[in-house]
């Protein structure tokens, strides 16, 4: 196997389609949130990912590619334009504090297991007053952030662009880095949802947690197993939600927002097939064969009853259901507040499949009112 | 409780990290400043102080040398001076006392005096004050008032006599010195230039400095003590009427090309290396003196690039070459900058900027390349299917085809569609087809049916002629070889058979030449009685052609008939020409019906199609697709759209709106792009699967490397880029003079006749200058606009002994006449348009000595009086000068008597001889020169005009071409060899005044 085939290996694996699934398949195996995903966890060894010897493959893996990036003539390119610098800075950080979280995580797992405290009861070094030793400890970091902040901006130049012209916008336009994700999420919902709602939601949940956790244990030490579900459904969020969209949006997207793999040129002539249809048309026209009726209502009708079921009649279901217990330790405010807040982080992977499968535009089509779901 | 020393951590290890990390951070504050002052023009800077200083050392050995010995006898005289001086110490030493004593004196009443003044001030206020309240109290206070004021003036006359002692010693001082002072102000003036050099020296050069002078050296560049007054600095040019659009504002330019080009605008650099070379054409650029200085014009209007930029990356140099881009990636690491919109302008293309300013004309002295860009823009007719606003093309480059039928046969036509250079091997008609994209078969095969199905149109509904009578009108070819390269034929056509002989487009002079078609295989393309109806009167078949009317009679004009129906072209003759492949026809009637119509539709439509409306139908089609009506007019698309791109902005549009098309060898510039589309012009469609009718669609012009350069510079030119109205050249804005401009472009009068210093080539290959057409060096100062105008209407006889003649061009109205006149008039800056009669009195002083001057010079010896022939043989005739009055200025006739070789080198018109001062205070004078002369002492002026006036006042008949024609028709113009040439010379240098 020679390097161009690794090459077009990953440049095929990274297909948002590919990589996506690849990762919403793994995660749960990755950080099972049930006994099942625990046994298979288990039993396939990717456990060993949170252990000393995974953390190091990962900065490996992660270190390679951007080894074989560097060299890359196309992906070059993308890699060194200081834009993307801080990029490279997350995926390593990220990749270093999770890991780091979940092997702290795993050590006290396995010593409550057997009946010990959590390591953080043990260890006397981790302990540090406020003053001197903490604030001290943050003078000192600061300092050597700040330097690390100097030092940047001698050795890499502002990523100042020409002068903005409104009638010749770059192409691919770009948000800033941070605001990639979201800009990935305008790919799949109109901006009132992906640029307004989504990211309202995403501050008011993360404000919420503290009300809606109602979880005594793996409180003031790392643990994973104490609440596991909790954990999974937040990493999820984080990572494939909100950091993979954001290195799909740098490193993947290229002229005409097309994908283009991080070792391929990004020619301004790709054409991508990309004939999507709304849910109504699905429904009048391709069930039906008839043409979309006038009413916008009546039209839209199936939209807004699937949009209903699944935003009000589905938490109810659910309550009575599958999650009748979880709806009684919770109790009726905090358990619609979690299902409001889950439904909605769960609408964007549901309509992402649902472009990629069935090439579905809107689940809801108001042009004349700018209203699409 | 509170334990004070209560730590979980080592507070010692943290003190450690805490010094480390402060270390660090100190560092790098360190390295902040070093960054933020060690900038790239800072090294050439010092590098440059260094050659300045060898230069400047070289400078004052020199300065040194010249002046070795010119100095010792100031010395002596100086010493001297001094020895007197000294002698005289004791007076000075007294007056010097006494100086001081009145000082004291001076000082202590001006003291005094001021203190008195501001009292008095006080009063002055308070008694205005109560002026404008009770005139009681005014009273009281005017008193009080005028008191002070007396004692005031007390004070004051003291002090102004102290005053006048201190000047009078100071003065008696100063005359002690006065011997010596003079001496040294003469050895001052010797040393003047030394002085300067070491002055400078002392400045630079740290080594000849005083200690306390290099300390200041050092700090004045030290970091922030360089606010002040730093030696190493930007150089910058704030350039307020050049501004860099930035899309919501634009910015001045603000130019620090000078912080590294450091001797650009000093002659002493021009042997230095780059960037401290001097700029190549400081006579037209940089000097205050030029006329474009450095600070209204700065570097980036002509140059662009960033102007900001002080390293070599950062202000976007752009190669040249690829052997430069090579050069500069290993010397300074080059690389583009990305994302700045006008990176500079290769040196090859500079002369694009001249545009911005110079836009009304392609003559402009000393930028040659772009002037050949948009004459070759006009030539090939761009305009026909690019809409350029900044050069808008007069008229259509190709002939009217609108009755072809009369002129040629469809054969011919078909083959000269298909390959137009198989006919002429420098035609300026462009190939369409058989081009790089055009080479699958099946491409192939329907450019044929194209080209039959184009002639086929071209050619409906008309008749063809077939030759009638050829011998009728066939004269004596060799008789027309000469009339060919008499009458003026050659001021626009060659009749070239070698593709090495022929002129080459390459310069405008040459090009003139071409402004018609190379006159070859004539015998192949038209008949003998078209050719000779053409000849006679060419705008009877072609309202809108440029061919003028030379006058010929029959006899010359069947004499050159048969000397350009002799050429045939028999490899022509003998291909095939194209016809229509039925099954092609059908294809290509489908595709057509199909852009317009659904395919079913198409289909019934073609199939109702007889093969003769297919051939109308595609040839209409092709015709538009192909966008011949840009350069021809055709029946049936006279107010057809063009079909090309825009070029109005194109130098300014992005590189991204370019296709380069699917492959990457191509450099992203606009330049690169350009050169490309213009060598290769189907070179974008490369590796395309396009379908037929969307194939790339230029023709190929067949320009040479030089032409593309040129074309290329032209359309960089065509940009968005604005200057101040201060910066625009003076000719620059009235519309009228750019039009002007044009149609002189457009019917060739540089053909025959020099203007703005350029064209003219008629003149060199008829051989002297006085018997080729006349140059019109300030012919807007020079000629009356209404007899002008005339003229141009109905050319007469002017100059009685030239063969070659100004046509009539009937095809040019009075409005296009007006406008060319004052085009001649804003070269001259001459704006009168209207003239009343030159008013003089007769008889006055001026007259009278004017008279005695003409008799005396003998004008008659060449010039016509009316009927009246001049005295000398025909080779030397000379205007009417009855027709003075109605042609020529008066203001004009006086600058040209006084110097006529000024304004018409190589001219046989002498100045008149007008007699100086001395020579009129002789005693015979009035004897030899009249008495009206002398009273004019001399003044010449006065005797110009008294010439002028006579010449006036000559009477006779204006229009004498009838009877000039008639001497020629007797005897011919045989005088016009050289023997006699040199004759006339002799005549001249041998005439006595």
């Amino acid at each position: 196997m020679n390097l161009d085939s690794i090459k077009s290996a990953i440049d095929w694996l990274s297909a948002p389609t590919i990589s996506f699934t690849i990762l919403t398949v793994i995660f749960p195996f990755l950080f099972p949130p049930s006994d099942w995903f625990e046994k298979v966890h288990r039993k396939f060894g990717l456990w060993r990912t949170w252990t000393k010897p995974g953390g190091m493959i990962g900065m490996v893996l992660i270190t390679a590619f951007f080894v074989i990036g560097y060299f890359d003539p196309y992906f070059n390119k993308t890699l060194t334009k200081a834009d993307n610098f801080p990029i490279v800075l997350m995926i390593y950080s990220m990749w270093f504090l999770i890991w780091l979280g979940m092997y702290k995580a795993y050590r006290n797992d396995a010593r409550i297991e057997q009946g010990l405290k959590p390591e953080e009861y043990n260890d006397p070094d981790d302990k540090v007053l406020v003053w001197p030793d903490l604030v001290y400890i943050e003078f000192i970091a600061l300092i050597l952030f700040q330097v690390f902040l100097i030092v940047w901006s001698i050795l890499v130049a502002a990523p100042i662009e020409e002068p903005a012209n409104p009638a010749a916008t770059p192409n691919p336009s770009k948000a800033p880095w941070y605001f990639l994700g979201l800009q990935e999420m305008l790919v799949y919902y109109d901006p009132w949802i992906a640029g307004v709602l989504l990211p309202t939601f995403i501050i008011v949940g993360m404000m919420a947690i503290p009300y809606m956790d109602i979880n005594k244990k793996g409180d003031g030490y790392y643990s994973f197993k104490e609440r596991r579900v909790g954990m999974f459904i937040f990493m999820y969020g984080w990572v494939v939600l909100w950091l993979f969209l954001i290195v799909i949006g740098t490193f993947f997207r290229g002229p005409n927002w097309n994908f283009f793999g991080p070792f391929e040129y990004w020619d301004l002539h790709k054409v991508e097939a990309l004939t999507n249809v709304n849910l109504s048309e699905i429904l009048w026209v391709k069930f039906l064969n008839q043409g979309l009726p006038t009413n916008i209502f009546v039209r839209e009708s199936v939209g807004f009853l699937v949009t209903g079921l699944y935003l009000f009649v589905l938490p109810v279901i659910l309550a009575k259901t599958v999650l009748k217990d979880m709806y009684k330790a919770y109790g009726p405010t905090r358990f619609v507040s979690i299902m409001t807040l889950g439904l909605v982080m769960l609408a964007l992977p549901i309509k992402m499949y649902l472009r990629w499968v069935f090439n579905l535009k809107y689940i809801v089509s108001i042009p004349e009112w700018f209203f699409n779901i | 409780m509170f334990k004070n020393d209560e730590r979980y951590w080592d507070i010692n290890l943290l003190n450690k990290w805490f010094a480390i990390s402060s270390i660090v951070f100190l560092a790098t504050m360190v390295w902040t400043f070093i960054d933020d002052n060690d900038d790239e023009f800072k090294d050439y800077q010092r590098e440059f102080r260094k050659l300045q200083i060898s230069i400047t050392e070289e400078k004052l050995n020199v300065e040194i040398e010249d002046v070795e010995g010119k100095t010792d006898k100031y010395d002596e005289l100086l010493s001297k001076a001094q020895i007197e001086y000294d002698n005289q110490s004791s007076l000075i030493n007294s007056i010097n006392d006494e100086l001081g004593i009145l000082r004291a004196g001076f000082y202590k009443v001006n003291l005094k005096f001021a203190e008195e003044k501001a009292k008095l001030d006080v009063f002055k206020f308070k008694l205005e004050n109560a002026n404008t309240k009770s005139v009681e109290k005014a009273s009281d206070i005017k008193k009080v008032y005028e008191e002070k004021t007396s004692d005031f003036n007390i004070i004051k006359l003291e002090k102004e006599d102290f005053e006048i002692k201190i000047s009078k010693k100071e003065k008696r001082l100063k005359g002690l010195k006065t011997s010596m002072k003079n001496i040294q102000d003469e050895k001052d003036v010797i040393l003047k230039k030394v002085n300067l050099s070491k002055n400078k020296l002392e400045i630079i050069d740290r080594s000849k400095m005083s200690f306390m002078n290099k300390l200041g050296d050092i700090v004045r560049d030290l970091p922030i003590l360089d606010f002040m007054s730093p030696y190493y600095k930007v150089h910058q040019t704030v350039v307020k009427d050049i501004h860099y659009d930035v899309n919501f504002a634009a910015m001045p330019a603000v130019d620090r090309c000078t912080s590294c080009h450091l001797g650009i605008a000093n002659p002493d650099f021009v042997d230095a290396e780059q960037p401290f070379t001097t700029h190549p054409d400081l006579d037209l650029y940089l000097t205050s003196k030029s006329p474009h200085p450095e600070e209204s014009f700065g570097c980036t209007s002509c140059h662009s690039g960033r102007s900001r930029g002080t390293s070599f990356i950062s202000s976007a140099h752009t190669p040249n070459n690829p052997e430069q881009m090579k050069d500069w990636k290993e010397k300074y690491h080059w690389k583009p900058v990305k994302h700045w919109l006008q990176p500079m302008l290769p040196t090859r293309y500079t002369q694009a900027s001249c545009f911005k300013c110079h836009q009304n004309t392609s003559d402009l002295a000393g930028a040659e390349k772009i002037n050949l860009g948009l004459t070759l823009i006009d030539r090939s007719g761009c305009n026909g299917c690019h809409v350029s606003g900044n050069w808008k093309s007069s008229g259509k480059s190709g002939p009217d085809l609108r009755k072809l039928n009369e002129k040629s046969h469809p054969d011919w036509v078909s083959k000269w569609i298909k390959n137009p250079r198989s006919f002429r091997y420098n035609t300026r008609m462009p190939h369409i087809f058989e081009q790089a994209n055009q080479e699958k078969p099946n491409i192939a095969k329907r450019n044929i049916t194209e080209i039959a199905s184009i002639t086929h149109y071209l050619f409906e509904n008309k008749t063809v002629k077939r030759p009638n009578n050829p011998s009728k009108y066939l004269g004596d070819p060799s008789n027309g070889e000469t009339l060919f390269s008499a009458v003026g034929c050659m001021g626009c056509h060659v009749k070239e058979q070698e593709p090495s002989q022929a002129p080459s487009p390459t310069t405008f002079k040459e090009l003139t030449k071409l402004q018609g078609p190379n006159l070859i295989g004539m015998g192949s393309k038209v008949s003998p009685e078209w050719l000779f109806n053409w000849l006679k009167k060419p705008h009877e078949y072609m309202e809108s052609t440029r061919m003028p009317d030379l006058r010929l009679s029959d006899s010359d004009a069947r004499d050159i008939t048969a000397y350009l129906y002799d050429n045939k072209n028999y490899d022509f003759d003998q291909l095939d020409p194209p016809v229509a492949d039925d099954e092609v026809l059908d294809e290509l009637t489908l595709d057509w019906l199909m852009k317009m119509n659904p395919e079913k539709y198409a289909r019934e439509k073609a199939s109702k199609m007889s093969k003769n409306d297919k051939l109308s139908f595609i040839g209409e089609k092709s015709i538009r697709h192909y966008g011949c009506y840009g350069c021809h007019n055709i029946d049936g698309f006279m107010d057809a759209k063009p079909i090309g791109v825009e070029i109005t902005q194109e130098g300014s549009k992005p590189v991204d709106k370019f296709d380069f098309g699917l492959y990457h060898d191509i450099p992203h510039t606009i330049h690169d792009w350009i050169e490309n589309k213009l060598r290769t012009p189907r070179i974008y469609d490369r590796g395309k699967e396009s379908e037929p009718l969307d194939l790339l669609r230029m023709p190929n012009f067949h320009f040479t490397e030089q032409e593309i350069e040129a074309v290329t510079m032209a359309v960089l030119s065509f940009n968005t880029d604005k200057v101040g109205e201060p910066l625009l050249a003076h000719n620059n804005v009235p519309e009228e003079n750019k039009e002007g401009h044009r149609l002189v472009k457009k019917y060739n009068c540089q053909g025959c006749h020099l203007i703005e210093n350029r064209g003219g080539q008629l003149v060199e290959s008829i051989g002297a200058p006085e018997y080729g057409p006349p140059n019109l060096n300030s012919q807007g100062r020079k000629t009356n606009p209404n007899w002008l105008i005339k003229f141009f209407n109905n050319p007469m006889t002017v100059r009685p002994n030239l063969q070659v003649r100004m046509p009539s061009f009937h095809q040019i109205n009075d409005k296009e006449w007006d406008t060319i006149i004052k085009y001649f008039q804003s070269i001259d800056n001459e704006n009168t348009g209207y003239r009343a009669p030159h008013q003089f009195v007769k008889g006055s002083t001026k007259y009278n000595a004017g008279d005695k001057i003409h008799e005396l010079g003998a004008c008659n010896n060449c010039h016509f009086y009316g009927e009246t022939f001049p005295i000398q043989t025909a080779s030397t005739w000379a205007p009417n000068l009855a027709l003075t009055k109605e042609r020529l200025n008066p203001e004009w006739v006086i600058d040209w008597m006084r110097a006529p070789g000024e304004i018409m080198p190589g001219t046989k018109m002498p100045a008149p001889y007008l007699p100086t001062p001395d020579v009129l205070e002789t005693d015979d004078a009035i004897d030899i020169w009249g008495r009206d002369l002398v009273k004019l002492k001399g003044n010449q002026d006065a005797m110009l005009e008294g010439l002028r006036d006579y010449m006036w006042d000559i009477q006779g008949k204006t229009d004498i071409s009838d009877e000039i024609k008639a001497y020629f028709d007797e005897n011919g113009y045989d005088f016009t060899s050289g023997e006699d040439d040199e004759d006339d010379e002799d005549e001249w240098d041998d005439e006595d005044w």
